[in-house]
């Protein structure tokens, strides 16, 4: 019963997870701009691999007891992807086109991307360096 | 003397008030040579005040206009069946101040909205977890992870929209390019259609 209900569980995360990530359109959008189309099954099974051990990890005790400069390309891996999901998210809003007709500035539209860039940037990491602490 | 002739309207043009709008400039033509000469001329609209912002000009007043010309013409459309013509009257001048609130607005906006998906996803606590992972010890700032993440985050919205590296990567449209497009086509096709005498019964016309 409980096996039947913890599967149950994780087949419907799993499948929202996947949904969730098809519609914003990440993997499609960075196999454009890496000319990879080919190994999609291969991009496919690394989105599997990384939800199926993060799951294991965060549930099991172990401690890797390794040197703490390897978060720095791991954060940057996870800033870029949560980046990249946060871009999707705006796209799908379809904020940027309407604005940049509303107030009529088309060729000012990578200075507003770039507000929202460093936006995303200082946020970030004012709520690290200051907020969190408080 | 070939009797045939191709027009082929122009998707959407620019002209200014009062501007008296040819046919040569809101199509392309393929006829006899002293054909197109005496065609090209033909004034297919006046720009008035009232028109506004847009005017649509469907096929058939083109074909009209060329079969008034000589009857016996066989007039062949190719294309779009309708030429948008966007009347630059109050061209929107550049304002640097809407634009600065506009920016203001953005980056606060941005800013703020990233702290509370922090705070909604209990960040703080995931990577102080994810540091006793790897590490086996237990700080309560992790910012060795935090301050790569957060330079990771501009730069994977850059990657997204494709703007810094257009150049180095491909030329293909960046999704917003995409996007900004599509909007354009969407409001085109509306105008065309609401516009259009051709189309839509007008009472006051």
């Amino acid at each position: 019963m409980l096996l039947f209900t913890g599967f149950a569980g994780g087949l419907a995360v799993g499948c929202g997870f996947v949904a969730f990530l098809s519609v914003l359109g990440i993997i499609p959008r960075l196999m454009q701009l890496t000319k990879t189309i080919k190994w999609i099954r291969l991009y496919e099974w690394a989105v599997i691999l990384g939800a199926v051990s993060g799951g294991w990890f965060s549930l099991s005790p172990v401690y890797l007891h390794a040197s703490h400069y390897w978060f720095i390309p791991i954060g940057l891996l996870y800033g870029i992807f949560v980046g990249m999901l946060a871009a999707a998210l705006t796209e799908v809003l379809n904020v940027f086109p309407i604005l940049a007709k509303r107030i009529g500035i088309d060729d000012k539209i990578v200075m507003l991307m770039m507000a929202i860039v460093l936006g995303k940037i200082c946020g970030s990491l004012f709520h690290w360096l200051y907020f969190a602490g408080l | 003397m070939n009797k045939t002739v191709y027009v082929r309207l122009k998707h959407r043009i620019q002209a200014k008030p009062n501007e008296r709008i040819t046919l040569n400039k809101i199509a392309k033509i393929i006829a006899d040579e002293a054909l197109i000469s005496k065609m090209g001329d033909q004034i297919i609209h006046q720009i008035q005040s009232k028109d506004k912002t847009y005017v649509v000009i469907d096929v058939i007043n083109v074909i009209e206009k060329i079969q008034s010309i000589d009857p016996s013409l066989d007039v062949q459309p190719v294309g779009p069946t309708q030429t948008i013509v966007e009347i630059q009257n109050h061209r929107k001048k550049f304002a640097p101040v809407l634009f600065f609130l506009v920016w203001l607005l953005l980056f606060v906006g941005s800013a703020l909205t990233i702290m509370n998906f922090h705070e909604d996803v209990s960040m703080q606590r995931m990577h102080r977890n994810l540091y006793q992972f790897f590490t086996g010890n237990k700080i309560d700032k992790p910012l060795i992870l935090q301050i790569p993440y957060s330079i990771g985050l501009g730069l994977g919205m850059v990657l997204f929209f494709n703007h810094v590296f257009k150049k180095k990567f491909n030329e293909e449209p960046s999704p917003l390019e995409v996007e900004i497009f599509n909007y354009q086509m969407d409001l085109d096709q509306y105008i065309a259609i609401n516009e259009n005498k051709e189309s839509v019964k007008n009472d006051d016309d």
